[in-house]
C-alpha cells in the first residue's frame, strides 16, 4: 500500500492507496505552526483499522520549505561567489552575508583568473565571527568547471554545519540562477532535517516502516536522505501533486490542460502528449529566479471565495478574498455565491448566497441575477483567457534549429480537467466558453494526494563533453574526468544513461534504461582555422515524472473522513 | 534583478543544424558559445529582455527586396528563409511596439546579398535587411530607413539593393576596401544619381581601435543621422571588427561595440558576419545585448582584453579625424559622380564574382532618366551558369510613363530573356513571368 499527503495551504489531504484501489482517503485543515499535527492527523483517520505493516510508500508533499522562506523564518547564509567579467556580481546580491571573491573561468572553464584564496578565507572568517554556519558557494561556470566551488567548500571545512554547492544543484548554466537556488537550499537546509528527524520519529510511532519520499516542484519524488541534501527542490510541490493527480486518475495521452479551482486562486497546467510540461530554467522563488525543475504552472487570482465587487470597468472577480463566501457564513458575496444564485451549485446554505447578491446588486441598479452572471462570466474569461495565453506561449517559445522551427506540432489541448472544490459546477460554463471538452475526474477532491501517493522519482543530469580538452562533465554528480579519443554522440549518451541509472540506484531507485529520456544531444565541430579539432557534445538526460499506476474508477465512493 | 530601461526583444536563432561546409566559419557552432554565454548570464531574466522565435519569410518577402534568377528556391534554403525571418521578427516586435529595440542574432548573415542573386557571395544569399526593409515598408507605408552597416566588412549588397533609393540611407563603417574583401566601399561611392549622398562609405585603416572607431560614428555617422531623421535606425551588426577575428585585422572591442550601440540607439540590429565565436562572439553580442537594453555593460570584457596593446597607433588616428570633414561632405554636398548615359538612361555596366558559389555574372542595369520619378529600372543579367534573365524595378513613386514601360517588359513574350522577374513597388506586385 501506498501513502500519499499533500499539506496545502488550506487544507492538508491524506490517502492510502492499495494497488489501484482507493482505500482511505481524509481533508483536515492544516495547521501552519505544527504541520507533524496535520501530518499525524490524517495519518489516523487513513490509517484507522488498516495494517501498518502493509505501507511500503509514503510520498509527502509539504509546504514546509515555501513557508519558511515566504515568512522569512530561514537561516542566515554566508555566500561565497566569484564572477569576473559581466554582469555586475551585485546583481544577484542576496541574504546578510553576500561575499563577492576574485577569481573567473570562462564559458569553456578554463581559468582566466585564479580564485583568491586570501579574500576567501577574510569572507568566511568574517561569516563565522558573526556566528553564520551555513554557507552556499557558487563561481560563473561551476558546470564547466568545478575548481573554483569546490576549492570554496574545501576552505570551509570544518567551519561550515552546511554546504550547496553551485554546480551539485544544476548542470544547467545560469549563475544568477545558481547563486539564488543555492542559497535558498542552505537557508532552508535546518529547518528541513528537524522536520525530517521529528517526522521520522512520528512514523515509527505509527509503526509504518516504509519508504518515505518527499515531492519536488517537478511531480517526482526523491528518497528522504536526498531530500536532506537539496530541501529546495520540495518547494511549491503542492501544484505539482495535482497535476501528477491528473495523470494517476484520467486516461492522459492527449495534449490537455488541467485547471485546478481552489478557494483564493486556480491553477492551470497544460499537458503535450499527455507529458506535463516543465518550466524552461525554473521557478522563482520570492521574486528571485532559480533553477529547480518545476512543472510549469500558471495560477490566476480567481477561486470560489473571490470577492465580487463593483470596478471602475464593471464587475470584477476575485483576485481578492475576503473569507469564504456567504453560503458559509463569510462577509461578503464571492464567486461561490454567484453560482448558487444562478443555480449552478447548491453549496451550504444557499439563500445567504441569494441575499448577500441582492443587496450588492441593487446597490448598483442591477438584479441579483444579472449581477452573479456577470461576476461568472467575468471569472471565466479570465480563466479562458489565461489559459489562451498559456497556449500560446509554449507554442512561440523558442527554438534552435531549423527542424524545429519547420517540423514542430503545436501544442493543442483537446479537453481541459478541472479539479477541485467547484470542479464540476464549471464544466459547463468552460465548455462553452473554450469549445473543448470538459472532463471532471473521479476523487478530484484529493487528486493532490492521490498524485503524492502514486508519482515515482524523477531524475535528470546534464553531460557536456569537449573531445579537443578530452575532457567530460557531469556537474550534478560531480563528475569531471578525461575521455578517449573516440569519444562521441552515442557514447555520451550510452553514458549518460548509465550515469543516471546509476546515481538513481545509488538512491535506492531502480529504472530501466528505456525508461530515461534523451531531451538534448547534440554535437558540434569545433574548429581551429580550418581544421576539425574536436567535438563539443552536450546531452540532457533525464527520467520524467510519471505515476506508477492509474487509480482504479470503481473505488470512487470511499469516504472521505474527517472533512471540515 | 537587472531591469531594462529600454525593452528589448532578442531573435536568438544559431540554426544549430545547419552549415555551409563541416568546417567552413559559417557552421553550426558559431552562436554555441554566444548562448552559452547569454545563459550563464541570465541574460533572458533581466527584466524588459525577451526571447523571440523567428518568423519564415515567403517567396513574397524575398521578392520585394531581390531578384532572384532563375527562382527563389534555387537561391536560398530553409536556413535561409528563417534567418530573413528572424529579422522579420525583429521589425514586428518594435513596429507593433511589443518591445522597444529588437537584436536578431541570427544566421547566416545577408550584406552581401546584392539586388540581383544568382547565389552565395561572402556567406549570404539573400539580404536579410534588405528583405525586413522591405517586409515593413509593406505593412507599415513609407518610411525613411537608416542602415548603419557596422560589420568590418563593406556592405556592398546593401549598398547595391539601396544604391538608387533616397528613402534609405546606407552608411557602411568597414576596414579598408584596399585591404580586405569585398575590396569595395570608397568614399566616393555616394549612390546613384537619384539617391546622392544616401550611400556613405567609411573606410578604415586596419588596425584600428575602439577610440578611432568611435571617433567615426560620433563625428560622422552622428551628424548626418541628425540631419537625415530617419523613422528606424539599423544596425547592419557584423562583430568581425573584433580585434580577435580570424580574418579581418581590426581591434575592435565588447566594450567598443556595446558603446558603439548605446550612442547609435538602433531601433533594430541584426547579426551580420564574426567568426571569433569563442574569443569574442559571447563578449561582443552580451555587450551589444546590455547596451540596446540599456542596462550597464561596463563589466562586459574578454578574459584577454588589453587596453594598451589595443589602442591604435597615433598616426591611424589622425588619418581617421582628417578623413571625417570629406566624409560629411559625401552626404552634405556628394559630388554629380560620372554616372554613364546611353539616351534617356543611366547605364551600368558590372561583373560581380560570388566567391563562396565561383559564379560569374554579367548585368546591365538601364534606369529611365525619368523627371516624373525616380525611374524604371531594368537589370540584365547572366551568370556562368544560367542564360541572360530581365528585372523590371518600377520605384514607389512610379509615373504613368515608367509604369506602362515596365509592364510591357514585363509581358514581352518574345525576348531572350530565360526568365523576367517584376518588382512593381508602387502597385505591390512581385512576380515572375509565367514561362512560355
Amino acid at each position: 500500500m501506498r501513502i500519499g499527503i499533500d499539506i496545502g495551504g488550506t487544507h492538508t489531504d491524506g490517502i492510502l492507496i492499495d494497488g489501484t484501489r482507493l482505500v482511505a482517503a481524509a481533508k483536515i485543515p492544516t495547521n501552519h505552526d505544527h504541520l507533524l499535527e496535520s501530518i499525524s492527523q490524517v495519518l489516523h483517520l487513513i490509517l484507522d483499522g488498516q495494517d501498518p505493516a502493509g505501507v511500503s510508500v509514503l510520498n509527502l508533499s509539504t509546504t514546509l520549505t515555501t513557508n519558511a522562506i515566504i515568512t522569512g523564518k530561514t537561516d542566515p547564509v554566508g555566500m561565497l561567489v566569484a564572477g569576473g567579467p559581466g554582469i555586475a556580481l551585485e546583481t544577484y546580491r542576496i541574504g546578510d552575508h553576500f561575499h563577492q571573491i576574485p577569481g573567473s573561468l570562462d564559458h569553456l572553464g578554463t581559468e582566466t583568473a585564479p580564485l583568491d584564496v586570501n579574500q576567501l578565507e577574510s569572507a568566511i572568517a568574517d561569516c563565522c565571527a558573526l556566528g553564520v554556519k551555513r554557507f552556499a558557494v557558487a563561481v560563473k561556470f561551476s558546470p564547466r568547471n568545478p575548481v573554483h566551488e569546490n576549492l570554496m567548500r574545501d576552505q570551509l571545512g570544518e567551519r561550515a554545519d552546511f554546504v550547496s554547492t553551485g554546480h551539485l544543484i544544476s548542470g544547467q548554466l545560469n549563475f544568477g540562477r545558481r547563486i539564488h537556488t543555492a542559497y535558498y537550499n542552505s537557508a532552508v537546509s535546518r529547518t528541513f532535517r528537524s522536520f525530517t528527524t521529528a517526522l521520522t520519529a512520528s512514523l515509527s510511532g505509527f509503526a509504518l516502516q516504509c519508504e518515505v519520499n518527499i515531492l519536488k516542484a517537478d511531480g517526482g519524488t526523491m528518497p528522504l536522505v536526498r531530500a536532506q541534501e537539496a530541501p529546495v527542490q520540495s518547494i511549491f510541490s503542492g501544484p505539482a501533486a495535482s497535476v501528477m493527480g491528473i495523470l494517476a486518475t484520467t486516461p492522459a495521452s492527449s495534449d490537455m490542460l488541467m485547471l485546478d479551482i481552489g478557494g483564493t486562486t486556480s491553477d492551470i497546467a497544460l499537458f503535450a502528449s499527455g507529458q506535463p510540461l516543465l518550466e524552461r530554467e525554473g521557478i522563482a522563488i520570492d521574486g528571485h529566479p532559480t533553477l529547480v525543475r518545476a512543472i510549469h504552472v500558471e495560477s490566476i487570482g480567481i477561486g470560489g471565495d473571490s470577492l465580487i465587487s463593483m470596478g471602475a470597468n464593471g464587475v470584477q472577480t476575485g483576485p481578492q478574498r475576503l473569507g469564504p463566501c456567504m453560503a458559509t457564513g463569510g462577509p461578503a458575496p464571492t464567486l461561490m455565491d454567484a453560482l448558487n444564485v444562478l443555480g449552478l451549485a447548491a453549496f451550504g446554505e444557499v439563500q445567504r448566497s441569494i441575499e448577500g447578491m441582492v443587496i450588492l446588486a441593487a446597490s448598483h441598479g442591477l438584479s441579483g441575477v444579472q449581477l452573479a452572471r456577470d461576476a461568472v462570466d467575468t471569472a471565466v474569461n479570465a480563466i479562458s483567457t489565461k489559459i489562451e495565453s498559456l497556449i500560446a506561449h509554449v507554442n512561440s517559445k523558442p527554438v534552435y534549429t531549423i527542424h524545429e522551427i519547420l517540423e514542430d506540432r503545436e501544442v493543442t489541448p483537446e479537453k481541459i480537467i478541472v479539479i477541485g472544490g467547484p470542479a464540476a459546477v464549471f464544466k459547463e460554463l468552460l465548455q462553452v466558453r473554450l469549445g473543448i471538452e470538459v472532463v471532471i475526474p473521479p476523487f478530484h477532491g484529493v487528486a493532490n494526494a492521490i498524485g503524492a501517493a502514486l508519482t515515482r522519482s524523477t531524475s535528470h543530469l546534464t553531460l557536456t563533453a569537449d573531445t579537443t580538452k578530452g575532457k567530460l562533465s557531469v556537474p550534478m554528480l560531480g563528475v569531471f574526468r578525461s575521455i578517449p579519443r573516440g569519444f562521441n554522440l552515442d557514447t555520451a549518451i550510452e553514458e549518460s544513461k548509465n550515469l543516471l541509472q546509476g546515481d538513481l540506484a545509488q538512491a535506492g531507485i531502480s529504472i530501466s534504461a528505456d525508461e530515461i529520456q534523451i531531451t538534448q544531444a547534440d554535437s558540434f565541430n569545433m574548429v581551429e582555422g580550418s581544421y576539425t579539432t574536436g567535438k563539443n557534445i552536450r546531452v540532457v538526460a533525464q527520467v520524467q515524472p510519471a505515476v506508477v499506476a492509474r487509480l482504479d474508477a470503481s473505488s470512487a465512493e470511499v469516504l472521505i473522513s474527517g472533512r471540515p | 534583478m537587472l531591469k531594462a530601461t529600454s525593452s528589448l526583444g532578442v531573435i536568438f536563432f544559431p540554426a544549430y543544424d545547419w552549415a555551409i561546409s563541416p568546417t567552413h566559419p559559417e557552421r553550426e557552432e558559431r552562436l554555441l558559445y554566444t548562448q552559452d554565454q547569454f545563459r550563464e548570464e541570465g541574460l533572458f531574466d533581466i527584466e524588459g529582455i525577451s526571447e523571440h522565435r523567428p518568423l519564415f519569410a515567403s517567396d513574397q518577402d524575398i521578392m520585394r527586396a531581390h531578384f532572384c534568377f532563375p527562382t527563389v528556391d534555387a537561391i536560398c534554403t530553409e536556413s535561409h528563409r528563417i534567418s530573413a525571418g528572424g529579422a522579420i521578427q525583429a521589425a514586428r516586435l518594435v513596429l507593433e511596439q511589443e518591445t522597444r529595440r529588437a537584436f536578431a542574432l541570427v544566421r547566416p548573415p545577408g550584406h552581401h546579398a546584392m539586388k540581383v542573386v544568382h547565389g552565395n557571395r561572402g556567406f549570404c544569399n539573400i539580404n536579410i535587411e534588405a528583405v525586413m526593409v522591405e517586409w515593413i515598408r509593406e505593412h507599415y507605408g513609407r518610411k525613411r530607413i537608416a542602415i548603419v552597416d557596422t560589420d568590418c566588412h563593406h556592405g556592398d549588397g546593401t549598398q547595391d539593393v539601396y544604391w538608387h533609393d533616397p528613402d534609405v540611407l546606407f552608411i557602411s563603417m568597414h576596414q579598408d576596401g584596399r585591404t580586405l574583401y569585398p575590396g569595395s566601399g570608397f568614399p566616393n561611392e555616394n549612390g546613384g544619381p537619384r539617391a546622392l549622398g544616401r550611400t556613405i562609405n567609411i573606410p578604415l585603416p586596419p588596425r584600428t581601435g575602439d577610440e578611432g572607431y568611435l571617433y567615426a560614428l560620433e563625428n560622422v555617422v552622428l551628424p548626418i543621422l541628425a540631419d537625415f531623421k530617419p523613422d528606424l535606425v539599423i544596425n547592419s551588426a557584423g562583430q568581425d571588427n573584433h580585434y580577435s577575428d580570424p580574418i579581418t585585422n581590426m581591434q575592435f572591442s565588447a566594450q567598443g561595440y556595446a558603446r558603439l550601440n548605446e550612442l547609435l540607439r538602433p531601433d533594430i540590429a541584426v547579426l551580420e558576419g564574426g567568426y571569433s565565436i569563442k574569443g569574442a562572439l559571447p563578449y561582443v553580442n552580451l555587450g551589444i545585448c546590455l547596451a540596446m537594453a540599456g542596462c550597464d555593460y561596463s563589466g562586459v570584457r574578454e578574459p584577454d582584453f588589453n587596453a594598451i596593446a589595443l589602442r591604435e597607433e597615433p598616426d591611424t588616428l589622425d588619418y581617421i579625424k582628417a578623413s571625417c570633414g570629406q566624409l560629411l561632405e559625401g552626404y552634405f554636398h556628394p559630388a554629380m559622380g560620372a554616372f554613364e548615359k546611353q539616351g534617356e538612361y543611366f547605364i551600368r555596366e558590372r561583373k560581380i564574382f560570388y566567391d563562396t558559389d565561383g559564379i560569374m555574372e554579367k548585368q546591365r542595369e538601364e534606369l529611365t532618366d525619368c523627371d516624373q520619378c525616380r525611374g524604371l529600372r531594368l537589370i540584365k543579367t547572366s551568370s556562368s551558369r544560367i542564360l541572360p534573365c530581365l528585372g523590371v524595378e518600377l520605384p514607389i513613386d512610379c509615373c504613368p510613363a515608367c509604369e506602362r514601360e515596365g509592364y510591357e517588359q514585363f509581358n514581352r513574350k518574345n525576348d531572350d530573356f530565360l526568365v523576367a522577374q517584376l518588382l512593381d513597388q508602387k502597385n505591390k506586385q512581385y512576380r515572375y513571368r509565367p514561362s512560355r
